[in-house]
């Protein structure tokens, strides 16, 4: 849909008669997705559709219904009576808020018009090409090449108008030879061939250098992480910590936290030239630049309308992204800055150890390598890390330029050089 | 419904298909959740579609549509075509090899005495605010929450083998939190009501407010809990608790996708490799794990997979021994076999099938022993409740679980709760370590909800079960500094 069709389509729902306050939401998707291993496709996936939810709210009370059948006025209407017959029967809420009824002027950062022409055969034979690359290198290659084409629109019946498209590109890719694998990345709002090819490349190369790695006794040791390791350390971070109600309620790691995270500073901002994102949240509040640390020194954490209204803080709505600035560093310079220390490639199965220090645990995968008087000078065996967040911030000592990284959320984040990593058990 | 399906495949055909499949899902779900003494939303989705999947010339493709109309069906086929000839331009050798299956006919419905879709709202609200009202009378509890999920699952599928299938399935989940706050800490106890295939029915109110007075009186005892200890001791594991780990490391591990490097670049590979199979010794003696997909209320038992191949229980581990692995048709061959395992599925009508764990379940020991019997053996050890944090290197080796209640053994009796437990091991040495387990008047079952895998991800259900377990001298480690 484009937005003239989202505009009336949502009219004409609001239309419908309803007895209370009814904010409408519509998501569209086209997504294309090649994926293989072993050198060939093993699946190629079309999905398309448009939801549709409806938020019915009588003063307290709030309740929703999202429906994929739209072409039939019928059953949008009975999903309104529905959703309004639920809404009757549910408690007093003290914490629903009334619709926001702000119209909201986008600027679709995250729309490309290249990505736009993509079909499933350039996607196809991307991916053709790339396994062919790595069935001439003798390396098994896998991954997944995927686009998708999407729309959001919301409308509520106290005037509130949005509507913006996006695309979301993954590519991944793993290559593995007899004892050893390396993996790449590109993440965005759109592909191109030379970014499958380079990225196809650096898996590659990291692969032949991963082979027949060598035990290291799992001991503190300064590491090197890449950007996917550091956006999806942060992530958990982020989902299990940034809160503020959680925080002023004594259940976050922030609860009475006066201390300072390193000096760097994170924030989220829908119009990041690196990883932009669609620039309203799912309910209809506007997204800006916001930021959650400011050279170390924790701000307020996203705080929603109820929790900001009672005690008198900022709307401050969770983003759709999360961008960790560095200091500009390439990772040749760090590696050449580091005498005796580990790159990390990514981290893998990352989950909560302790929510008070937020604590994790994970493992690395697919490229972990010995750094030895400013060179990386052979390849290790994956390791299992207990580490906490807050003291990995406090640790770091160099970083680089933020890179789009993130499968589950839009990220930007640079490699990290970070003393006193705690290693703790071998893979193997 | 079956018509259109029908002329999917028919359309297929003519094209020259060696196989094709469509698939038609009604999807529809409930979600209600509670904050302290509100409900705090409560989501309805009415989700439906169409999928066909074509094998043509050795290369699969896939579209998907939610109109469900003669020409949109015609179109779809087309476009599963057409990305069929694109899959085809990096063709693995040989192509995809399919196992054959009869034409199967069957209508399966799951257990479902009271429909939850039928339960007034309120009903429901009650149990859920019921249950926070008695946490929160306990002080240090400063959030209680709760959910409700019901999904009900009706799909219709039609292969080119003749197979015409119905199944009609529906599910429960639930979840019920206190956090505790105080101690310069904060601390969070759950208990999960059996997730199953089976209706409201299985939700009794009496249980619920039992298990909030226990688990907020738990919470608050973890808030003054000391850090555990760390070393190698001997553990018990309850029945949830297990399930988890039996999830991570035999039943992801023993994928035969994962194994032949389908899963490489997401979820992973396996250290189970194919030449182990009918010696690797995967534990001790007194492990035997079975797969049963026509497990009674099991959240994996859906009558047939998505490749149309009707339910089936076999042994993955026995007496120790490695076995067999979880399959589609389109990796018996990889393996000697002339036959899928019949545990393929997909999580959506726009979704794929791929290889997904089955119900799996630790039998339980052959002579009585009870979990009092089981510790009282213990010297010093540690008893782990319930799942908490769980990790799982990408070969299905190197694992570290904590449990959401955690008790020191002292002279074989459960002393005080300890904070931050977290047990780590590799598979096999773990399993290995496997001393005794209970019988089967303590064997319970536990659902799992959110099995991701796949790229993009897809999530999966299935049902672990086992009975308390005893393991010797597991790393004991702590999750938070002292």
């Amino acid at each position: 849909m484009n937005r003239q069709q989202a505009q009336d389509f949502i009219a004409n729902v609001l239309a419908t008669p309803h007895p209370g306050e009814l904010q409408v939401a519509l998501s569209g998707t086209y997504k294309l997705g090649t994926r293989f291993n072993d050198c060939a496709v093993s699946q190629n996936v079309l999905q398309q559709q448009i939801t549709l939810t409806l938020t019915a709210r009588r003063e307290q009370k709030k309740a929703s219904v999202t429906i994929n059948t739209l072409d039939d006025k019928a059953t949008i209407k009975r999903a309104i009576e529905q959703v309004f017959a639920t809404c009757r029967h549910m408690p007093d809420d003290e914490e629903v808020m009334p619709a926001m009824g702000e119209v909201i002027t986008t600027s679709e950062h995250a729309w490309n018009g290249a990505a736009e022409a993509l079909e499933i055969e350039t996607i196809g034979a991307w991916a053709a090409a790339a396994c062919k690359e790595g069935a001439a290198a003798g390396i098994d290659l896998a991954g997944l090449l995927s686009l998708s084409k999407n729309f959001y629109a919301y409308g509520d019946s106290a005037g509130g108008f949005a509507f913006e498209r996006y695309h979301r590109s993954d590519f991944h890719v793993t290559a593995t030879g007899n004892k050893g694998s390396g993996w790449a990345e590109n993440q965005g709002v759109n592909i191109e061939q030379d970014a499958v090819q380079t990225a196809t490349r650096r898996a590659i190369d990291k692969c032949l250098l991963a082979q027949n790695p060598e035990v290291y006794e799992p001991r503190p040791s300064t590491v090197i992480l890449e950007p996917q390791a550091v956006g999806d350390l942060l992530l958990m971070a982020f989902w299990y910590g940034f809160d503020q109600r959680a925080s002023d309620e004594g259940r976050s790691a922030f609860s009475n936290f006066s201390g300072n995270l390193g000096k760097l500073s994170f924030y989220s901002d829908p119009a990041s030239e690196i990883f932009p994102t669609i620039s309203f949240t799912a309910d209809g509040q506007a997204l800006e630049r916001t930021l959650w640390l400011d050279g170390g020194k924790l701000q307020q954490l996203p705080t929603n309308r109820y929790w900001a209204e009672k005690n008198n803080l900022n709307v401050k709505p969770s983003p759709n992204n999360i961008i960790l600035a560095g200091e500009g560093a390439s990772l040749d310079e760090l590696i050449r800055g580091t005498d005796d220390g580990i790159l990390v490639t990514r981290f893998w199965y990352i989950r909560s150890t302790d929510a008070k220090t937020l604590g994790f645990t994970g493992m690395t995968r697919d490229g972990l390598y010995r750094i030895e008087k400013g060179e990386v000078t052979r390849p290790l065996v994956d390791m299992r890390w207990n580490e906490s967040v807050l003291r990995v911030l406090n640790n770091v000592v160099a970083s680089g330029k933020p890179v789009a990284t993130g499968e589950f959320m839009s990220m930007a984040m640079p490699a990290l050089k970070v003393e006193d990593f705690h290693f703790s058990s071998l893979s193997n | 419904m079956f018509e259109l399906l029908k002329q999917a495949c028919d359309a297929a055909r003519k094209e020259g298909c060696q196989f094709a499949d469509a698939r038609y899902l009604a999807i529809r779900k409930q979600r209600v959740m509670s904050r302290d003494l509100a409900l705090s939303n409560c989501s309805d989705s009415d989700d439906r579609g169409f999928g066909v999947r074509v094998l043509y010339n050795g290369a699969w493709g896939f579209a998907s549509s939610p109109n469900y109309n003669t020409g949109e069906v015609a179109r779809v086929v087309a476009l599963a075509m057409r990305i069929a000839r694109a899959s085809a331009m990096a063709l693995r050798e040989g192509g995809v090899q399919w196992a054959a299956e009869d034409a199967l006919r069957l209508d399966f419905k799951s257990s479902c005495a009271q429909n939850p879709f039928e339960v007034a709202l309120e009903d429901k609200a009650d149990l859920l605010i019921a249950a926070n009202g008695v946490m929160l009378k306990n002080k240090t509890i400063k959030r209680a929450r709760g959910y409700l999920l019901f999904k009900q699952v009706q799909r219709w599928y039609v292969n080119t083998e003749g197979s015409e299938l119905h199944s009609d399935v529906t599910s429960s989940e639930s979840v019920i939190w206190a956090i505790a706050v105080g101690n310069d800490d904060f601390q969070e106890r759950n208990w999960k009501a059996p997730s199953t295939n089976q209706g409201f029915e299985s939700y009794k109110k009496e249980e619920f407010l039992l298990q909030a007075e226990r688990i907020a009186a738990q919470a608050e005892e973890k808030l003054s809990a000391r850090l555990a200890p760390e070393g190698d001791f001997d553990i018990v594991t309850d029945s949830e608790n297990l399930s988890l780990t039996i999830h991570e490391s035999v039943g992801h591990a023993t994928e035969l996708d994962r194994v032949m490097g389908y899963e490489v670049s997401m979820a992973g590979s396996s250290f189970v490799t194919r030449e182990k199979q009918g010696k690797f010794q995967y534990g001790s003696d007194q492990v035997t794990l079975m797969a049963d997909n026509t497990l009674e209320n099991g959240l994996a038992t859906q009558g047939f997979d998505d490749d149309g191949v009707p339910g089936q229980r076999w042994e993955i581990v026995k007496d120790g021994i490695f076995q067999a692995y979880s399959s589609g048709r389109e990796f018996a061959h990889y393996v000697g076999e002339e036959r899928s395992r019949g545990s393929c599925r997909a999580d959506h009508w726009s979704s794929i099938p791929i290889v997904r764990i089955p119900n799996l379940f630790l039998m339980p020991g052959k002579q009585p022993l009870s979990p009092e019997e089981l510790i009282a053996d213990v010297k010093h050890g540690l008893y782990f409740e319930g799942m908490d944090s769980f990790s799982i290197d990408q070969r299905r080796l190197n694992f570290q679980f904590g449990g959401n209640g955690v008790w020191e053994i002292k002279n074989g009796k459960k002393a005080g709760m300890l904070k931050a437990a977290l047990y780590q091991s590799r598979t096999p040495t773990f399993w290995n370590a496997c001393e005794a387990t209970c019988d089967e008047s303590h064997w319970r079952p536990h659902g799992v909800m959110n099995c991701g895998k796949g790229d993009p991800m897809q999530i999966a259900q299935m049902t672990h079960g086992a009975a308390p377990t005893r393991f010797n001298k597991i790393r004991i480690i702590r999750g938070r500094e002292s």
